[in-house]
């Protein structure tokens, strides 16, 4: 029973492919909880950021690579640190994975700048991943990507209360190598569900998209 | 080999009231841990899995420990689409069942440690229920 299901699933995974190179139709993917694929990934305009390194993060920089990206804060205890953790052993998958992660990145967004320096962001995204970038811009900047991914952020600013609210998006935004809002990941998210997507994805894709 | 009995008769020592209590309340916890933070971060949370072993309902009012300025029972939700953070004032455990505190749902927020906590340290923190019943918990730092 449990081989015929497993069967099932691989045999899935290459009709999956199948079709896509048939009919270069990504209309024919299957739905899938984890992962959703955009028909036609939507080109990403300009923004203004500036990185961990205090370096410019811009459209340019998203360029060439695939990137992960998480909007969150370093003052939240919770779903940060847990989102950041998982994309950490993701990274680990896709390295050892036959992809590779050469031009692969993942870029926390804090959309608590008031909070989270250039250094701050430093001390904490290169402790989940020497790799990792973090960026942040002003609230003009941080709605302007934010409103080009479809989601929204709040920050409860409140004078005299040093632990704000800070309500954020939990998924994981995919943008390919043109710079484009391929594919995004919803929460509960998994390692092993990212790298696994990602990876039969960059096979789908071939070379041609980079 | 006479350290290592006085070692051994410390921890006893040390691990008997906590087990007591355990016992007491009729509420068991296992599980119990801290996610390590980056450097410079003074916001935690805790993790574990409660177990009411009585046949009525327990419900956790508070949590305290002194190695932490503020501890508060929160639950991660969300809200149009948005997760954000709320306080849990009270949680009610069903009779003879077990609440899942994980990363997501509900966790301790813990601000400010008083020292710098890393994984494999263990910080005690204790659950309050209603009707005066406390339980001291050593929670495990991990990464």
């Amino acid at each position: 029973m449990m081989t015929t299901v497993v069967l099932a699933v691989m045999l899935g995974g290459v009709w999956l492919a199948a079709t896509y190179r048939e009919n270069g139709s990504r209309a024919m993917l299957l739905p899938d909880q984890v992962m959703t694929l955009f028909p036609d990934p939507k080109p990403l305009t300009a923004f203004a950021f500036t990185d961990h390194e205090n370096r410019v993060f811009d459209l340019s920089r998203l360029k060439g690579k695939w990137s992960f990206l998480f909007f969150g804060y370093t003052h939240c205890p919770d779903i940060c640190p847990t989102t950041l953790a998982i994309l950490a052993r993701a990274h680990e998958n896709i390295v050892k994975s036959t992809v590779g992660a050469k031009d692969v990145q993942f870029i926390f967004i804090s959309v608590d700048p008031n909070r989270d320096t250039v250094g701050k962001l430093r001390q904490y995204v290169t402790y989940f991943d020497t790799s990792f970038l973090g960026v942040t811009g002003d609230n003009a900047q941080l709605g302007n990507l934010a409103g080009q991914l479809g989601v929204a952020y709040q920050v409860a600013i409140t004078p005299g209360i040093e632990n704000y609210p800070v309500y954020h998006t939990a998924a994981v935004f995919l943008v390919d190598p043109r710079a484009r809002y391929h594919a995004v990941f919803a929460s509960p998210l998994d390692a092993e569900g990212i790298s696994k997507r990602f990876k039969v994805l960059r096979e789908l894709e071939g070379p041609q998209a980079t | 080999m006479r350290w290592r009995h006085r070692v051994l008769a410390g921890l006893i020592l040390v691990l008997t009231p906590i087990a007591a209590a355990t016992e007491e309340a009729g509420v068991s916890v296992r599980d119990a841990w801290v996610r390590e933070t980056p450097p410079g971060v003074a916001m935690m949370a805790g993790y574990m899995v409660l177990q009411n072993n009585t046949s009525r309902s327990q419900v956790l009012v508070a949590a305290r420990s002194s190695g932490f300025e503020t501890v508060m029972v929160h639950r991660t939700i969300v809200k149009e689409g948005l997760k954000g953070m709320e306080h849990a004032p009270q949680i009610e455990l069903l009779p003879n069942a077990s609440l899942l505190f994980a990363p997501g749902g509900y966790h301790l927020m813990l601000l400010n440690p008083k020292r710098t906590l890393h994984a494999g340290d263990r910080v005690v923190i204790t659950l309050e229920f209603r009707g005066g019943l406390v339980l001291p918990v050593a929670y495990e730092v991990r990464k």
